[in-house]
């Protein structure tokens, strides 16, 4: 055993929980439990009843036999105890029975010993604390783990006494316990709780004090977790990178992080930390995932190495993630659990498939309606599919509920957003991130509110926060070069987005945009590449998503400007297949047309341009230009030897049809005549237009297309804000 | 056409009205069952008894292969079945949603496509009722989102190459603007299915030009489907009929066709209606009319087409016809779109425009296909000057259909009125590229061109109106076989002659003007006086005076006594001038 120091920090707080005392109640018997300074806690819980007994003999006066449980520990394990320990007394809940496997045989054995072997009076009493406290009895628990803590001047009874604190949320009291004793000092799990404490009432540099800048056990040996529980030495380690994370240092916290996991695979608190904010790169993440050791989850080992996959990110390694997400459904049945769901609706949700996920997410909230990991996807996708109805109902539900979570207000901001109320969801977006700083979403919100707006100055300190707050997701510095771009910055714009490329290089929206800025300094070729890769990326996305769109509508861009118009057609053509509503796409198309002088097809594209959008500019331009086109004499040629064409093919027909007896003077009937007042040759009124004309015919096509570049480009970035910020505003 | 291919005929019209009917189609199901209705009635006794025993005998066989289709079963549809009926009747009852809804799990390829038709009509139905205003410009493609969901799914179902399916497909992708492809399903879906009425006027509406047509009928031709059967060719022959009544195209073949085609359907008012709509666009009024009339007689409650009958009588100026049928239309439905379209047409010919203006509106909230209903209401925004609007629902008739040449032309009258030359130009192309045989398309042009100041180019479209003018005239001539052979130099428009000497004047080239004004002043001859005769003459009466030729100046100019006191102070000046001229050469020759 190599529970021999006094710092124990391979154990969890299982080996001195008091139920312990059950499965080792010989030892418990023979030694006195007053005799504890150090702490020695040889705990196994699971293990066989043989290595029980041996232990027995071995290590006769250095067991430490606390009563009651940590709160931290699986309320499952401490309810078997918990029969365990108080047998006939409590009714017995049968399900208990199948799912504990630490041996029913050795249980029965001890339920055999426990009759013979009396309890001495301090641990009845530790059993009594520990029950009040399982019951939320707290004056009891304090008022008994007192008098505990009196008779035996335990650093564990400490320990348990300031837990009763904690739980109570007397955070100072529990310190100044702790602080009580030079032994307390000494004890890990002491130290662990005081550090706890402060980090509570936020006073970091103390807490980080007590814990240690880096990890003091850091050079031992690397020693499997012998009871079950969650290492010490790993949940110091995640507090560690919690104060980190608190004071801003975001490098540490994340190296604080991944200790604690490598230290035990078990602290999924410190897992969740680091994929929740991001703090790694997507490569990092699946690389930190190969370095774990699963071994400290015993026979669980399995189940957990897939459960950590499905959490993480969803940009590379998909394979992987969909042979885990099988063998969860199908090995262990877990296909319903909304864990698993979720991160199917996490991968929905990158891959844009925004109604399979919000189908998913629903069902999630089917059984419960208030988990607040799925709720942040569930309102983008409201949000992306416009159900504005449900988000405002969602909303005020939440608010009902909820009114101090941080979600609760995203909601309520990101229906702002979605009925175009920008103030509004500005102020909610503020107030979510003011109840929880660390909140990314609420930040990206925020600042897609003054994005919105074209506050470019307040959205990119905004982005910059968002980005400070999530150093490993590239989606900030993405919207960063966004907004660069916007404001014509091509060089930081280009410096965001390289650094967001270096973190994700597979993101299509980011490829995108790396287009762009190609497009903008005339590398053509290089800006085709990249959206070529792009739509190699999005190959997997839906293809409706606006993200397709608008790479398509680059690449017709670029094709434009290279020339090469056939390509340029067909890749505009291929975005009015799923969407024909943006007259951009009719004007570069019209432009497209008037460049290989097919005039009148550009005409006709133009106004449907028109059509959709009255008063664009660019059309209007446009269009005036191929109408200036039109005037000329070949196009006159043209055209009259078309109707040449039309009326020869009658006179041919009509010198067959000899029967018709229609008067030339019948034309005056036709309804055209009706218009009356209208007689055109009355109406001349001039050449003072002609004048205004000729100015116009003289101006060049090509200056007029240099001019409307700029105008396009800028615009086309304008969707792409949009869907961007559509797809990750939650 | 004898008594198998009647019979034939007539099985494969019953049989696809209850096809049509069973899926829901009831437009084109009404066309089915009507032709069926419409055909000839069997004379002899026997051919009576012939028919009834192999329609018997054909009911007999159906009964027995139904009894022994051990084969394949389609379990799908047999699942289905029950939801379908649930789903029907929900149709029925216009619960579009609840119908999609019920049959969000069926697999049946019947029931795939009634789901789908139910939710695009729900979508159809919803954007109609969200428009308020019909001029809005929002509903232009109200609903993409959901077009492309339905386009998704379609494309699962795509190698089944069900007829009906292809043909909701073609329908969406049409509503997306996207005709080739649209017309590819149309064409898919009547190779595979040809009696879908609808599905042949899908495709005519998506078609823009005369030549696509054409080639789309040769297509067909030249199909296994349609070139070895009989029957499907009469089908063929229906569309050929209508496009050319759509595209404004006469030929006498046309005329042999309907007529072959009326001796099969002799009681098919959707046959005599395409007549009397040939009639129409060959100008020829009476005949129109007379049709018209025969079909209220025979089918005195269709309101169908009513309303192209209104225009003819408002064209012919027959009032009190026309208020008899404004009043009949609304005693059989008030609110039917051809109901409003008539009482509007009424209105208008009372020249109170905006009642009628009223009542085009009511008639494209209720339908906003209606095709005639934009380009009216333009005209009568046009006689309110209005541009603006007038503008707008021209746009929008062309919108609906481009093939509408009043349409385009009103759009280019419309810019015209507010000085936009260049864009009344390209609509005037596109009205004589639809009508390339009237000249007033011509004439517009050749104006348009000279307020740009093109005046080659307008020299060019006014030549071009004058040739077709003469060659209508020779034709017409020729064919009346008349009696003055001797005019056919003749009959050339005075305006037209007119405008081409004073666009030759402005390009100073003054012989061309001289030789257009002197064949200008001709036409006095046989028109009669008019104002350009009157102009052209006072033209040569200047040009002659420049000229010094003082004996013909004179005598143009006492010849003038046409036009307003200005033009004739000058000619009296002209007059006094060369008189006193002459007399001045006289007094100098005797002297």
């Amino acid at each position: 055993m190599a529970s021999n120091s006094p710092s124990s920090q391979h154990n969890s707080t299982l080996t001195i929980s008091p139920l312990l005392i059950n499965r080792r109640r010989d030892l418990f018997y023979v030694t006195p439990p007053t005799n504890v300074n150090d702490g020695t806690g040889a705990g196994n819980n699971d293990g066989s009843l043989s290595n029980v007994n041996a232990k027995k003999s071995s290590n006769l006066n250095s067991s430490k036999i606390f009563t009651s449980s940590t709160p931290a520990s699986s309320s499952k394990l401490s309810r078997v105890a918990y029969n365990n320990s108080v047998g006939g007394e409590e009714e017995d809940e049968e399900d208990d029975d199948d799912e504990v496997d630490v041996g029913g045989d050795t249980r029965r054995a001890r339920d055999e010993e426990k009759e013979q072997i009396p309890l001495s009076q301090a641990d009845k009493l530790r059993l009594w604390r520990h029950d009040a406290l399982m019951q939320h009895h707290y004056k009891t628990a304090e008022y008994i783990g007192d008098k505990v803590l009196a008779l035996t001047n335990d650093p564990n009874d400490a320990f348990w006494l300031a837990q009763v604190h904690y739980t109570s949320g007397n955070y100072t009291r529990a310190r100044k316990l702790l602080s009580g004793k030079r032994e307390f000092d000494e004890s890990v799990s002491c130290r662990y709780l005081k550090a706890l404490c402060l980090t509570k009432l936020e006073k970091w540099d103390e807490a980080l004090d007590i814990i240690g800048e880096i990890n003091p056990f850091k050079n031992e040996q690397f020693v499997k977790n012998q009871d079950g529980g969650i290492k010490l030495e790993a949940s110091m380690c995640y507090l560690r990178g919690l104060i980190y994370a608190n004071q801003n240092n975001f490098d540490r916290a994340e190296e604080c992080y991944k200790e604690a996991v490598l230290v035990d695979v078990k602290c999924f608190e410190a897992f969740d930390e680091l994929i929740k904010n991001n703090l790694m790169t997507p490569k990092e993440e699946w690389e930190l995932l190969s370095m774990l050791n699963f071994d400290d989850a015993d026979n669980n080992n399995e189940l957990v190495k897939l459960l950590y996959t499905t959490r993480l990110n969803k940009y590379i390694n998909i394979k992987a993630y969909e042979e885990a997400d099988s063998r969860l459904k199908e090995e262990y049945t877990l296909g319903e659990n909304s864990d698993i769901l979720l991160s199917r609706a996490d991968l929905l949700f990158v891959q844009c498939r925004f109604q399979q996920c919000l189908e998913i997410c629903e069902k999630i909230l089917e059984k419960d309606e208030f988990n607040f990991t799925v709720l942040p996807n569930y309102l983008s996708c409201l949000h992306e599919l416009g159900g504005k109805n449900k988000l405002f109902l969602v909303a005020h539900r939440l608010a009902e509920n909820h009114p101090n979570n941080h979600v609760t207000w995203l909601a309520v901001g990101i229906y702002y957003l979605s009925i175009n109320r920008i103030s509004e969801a500005r102020r909610f977006f503020s107030k979510a991130s003011l109840l929880n700083p660390n909140f990314g979403q609420a930040w990206i919100g925020f600042a897609h509110t003054f994005a919105a707006e074209g506050e470019h100055e307040q959205a990119i300190s905004a982005y910059a926060t968002a980005s400070r707050l999530f150093p490993g997701t590239h989606l900030p510095n993405l919207f960063l070069g966004m907004q660069y771009l916007q404001m014509n910055n091509i060089t930081l714009a280009e410096e965001y987005l390289n650094y967001s490329y270096s973190i994700c290089p597979t993101d299509p929206l980011l490829l995108n945009e790396m287009g762009v800025i190609q497009y903008h300094k005339n590398n053509l070729n290089q800006a085709e590449q990249f959206f070529q890769d792009a739509l190699e990326r999005a190959k997997d996305l839906n293809s409706d998503s606006k993200a397709w769109l608008s790479i398509h509508a680059n690449l017709g861009h670029v094709y434009r400007r290279l020339r090469l118009y056939d390509k340029s057609l067909q890749s505009f053509n291929q975005v009015l297949k799923i969407s024909s509503k943006d007259s951009n796409i009719y004007s570069a198309i019209g432009l497209v047309h008037l460049k290989r002088n097919e005039i009148n097809k550009a005409i006709e594209t133009l106004h449907v341009a028109l059509s959709i959008q009255p008063n664009d500019p660019v059309a209007t331009d446009l269009l005036k230009k191929a109408l200036e086109e039109n005037i000329s004499s070949e196009r006159n040629e043209e055209f009259l030897l078309k109707s040449e064409e039309a009326v020869s093919r009658y006179f041919k027909n009509s010198s067959l049809f000899k029967t018709k007896s229609v008067k030339s003077n019948q034309l005056v009937n036709t309804p055209i005549n009706r218009m009356k007042n209208f007689n055109l040759n009355n109406k001349s009124t001039g050449g003072n237009n002609s004048n205004n004309l000729d100015v116009k015919v003289t101006s060049d096509i090509d200056f007029i297309v240099n001019d409307l570049k700029r105008g396009e480009d800028s615009s086309d970035d304008d969707g792409d804000d949009g869907e961007v910020m559509v797809i990750e505003s939650d | 056409m004898d008594i198998q291919q009647y019979f034939e005929l007539n099985t494969a019209l019953r049989e696809s009205s209850a096809k049509l009917l069973d899926l829901n189609l009831y437009q084109s199901s009404k066309w089915s069952s009507e032709a069926l209705n419409g055909l000839y009635q069997l004379e002899s006794i026997e051919e009576k008894a012939l028919y009834c025993r192999e329609l018997q005998k054909l009911r007999n066989q159906k009964y027995l292969a139904s009894l022994n289709s051990e084969g394949g079963i389609d379990y799908d549809a047999i699942l289905d079945e029950d939801k379908l009926t649930l789903a029907k009747n929900y149709f029925n009852c216009k619960e579009f949603d609840r119908c999609a809804n019920v049959l969000k799990t069926c697999k049946s390829i019947s029931a795939i496509f009634l789901k789908l038709y139910s939710i695009y009509l729900s979508n159809e139905k919803k954007s109609q009722e969200e428009s308020e205003n019909i001029l809005d410009q929002q509903d232009i493609g109200s609903n993409n989102a959901i077009f492309t969901t339905i386009l998704k799914e379609l494309e699962i179902y795509k190698d089944f190459k069900d007829p009906f399916l292809l043909y909701l497909n073609g329908v969406i992708l049409l509503k997306k603007k996207n005709p080739e492809l649209a017309q590819e399903c149309f064409y898919q879906s009547l190779i595979e299915y040809p009696f879908n009425w609808s599905c042949w006027t899908e495709l005519i509406i998506s078609l823009s030009t005369f030549d696509d047509a054409l080639n789309f009928y040769h297509k067909f031709l030249k199909n296994s489907k349609f070139n070895s059967n009989r029957i499907n060719k009469i089908i063929l022959l229906f569309f050929k009929i209508v496009i050319h009544q759509e595209f404004f195209q006469q030929s006498f073949e046309i005329y042999n066709d309907l007529e072959f085609l009326l001796k099969i359907f002799p009681n098919f008012s959707f046959l005599k209606i395409q007549k009397a709509l040939i009639s129409y666009h060959a100008l020829d009024y009476l005949k129109a009319e007379k049709i018209f009339d025969d079909i209220l007689i025979s089918d005195p409650l269709r309101l169908d087409d009513m309303d192209t009958y209104s225009n003819i009588l408002y064209v012919m100026e027959k009032k009190s016809k026309l208020s008899f049928l404004a009043q009949f239309a609304s005693s059989i439905d008030k609110f039917r779109p051809e109901t409003c379209c008539i009482i509007a047409n009424y209105y208008s010919l009372r020249f109170e425009h905006e009642k009628a203006i009223m009542y085009y509106k009511r008639a494209l909230t209720l339908s906003k296909n209606c095709l005639s209903a934009w380009t009216l209401m333009g005209h009568e925004f046009v006689e309110l000057k209005n541009s603006h609007a007038a503008i707008e629902s021209y746009r929008r008739a062309v919108d609906t259909n481009n093939k509408d040449y009043r349409a385009w032309y009103g759009l280019g009258q419309a810019y015209e009125f507010l000085d936009m030359h260049l864009y009344s130009l390209y609509y005037y192309q596109k009205a004589a590229s639809l009508k390339p045989l009237d000249k007033r398309m011509w004439q517009a042009l050749g104006n348009c061109y000279e307020k740009l100041t093109k005046y080659r180019e307008s020299i060019k479209t006014y030549k071009k109106a004058l040739q077709i003018d003469q060659s209508m005239n020779n034709i017409n001539n020729n064919n009346n076989n008349n009696n003055n052979n001797n005019e056919t130099t003749g009959g050339r428009d005075p305006i037209i002659l007119y405008k081409l000497g004073k666009l030759y004047e402005k390009l100073k080239e003054y012989k061309n003007c001289y030789y257009y004004m002197k064949l200008c002043l001709d036409e006095e001859m046989i028109e009669g006086m008019t104002d350009e005769t009157s102009k052209a003459r006072l033209w040569l009466a200047n040009y002659e005076k420049n000229k010094k030729n003082w004996a013909l100046a004179y005598k143009y100019a006492t010849e003038l006594n046409h036009g307003n006191s200005h033009d004739i102070e000058e000619a009296r000046s002209i007059t006094r001038e060369a008189r006193m001229r002459l007399a001045g050469t006289e007094t100098d020759d005797s002297t």
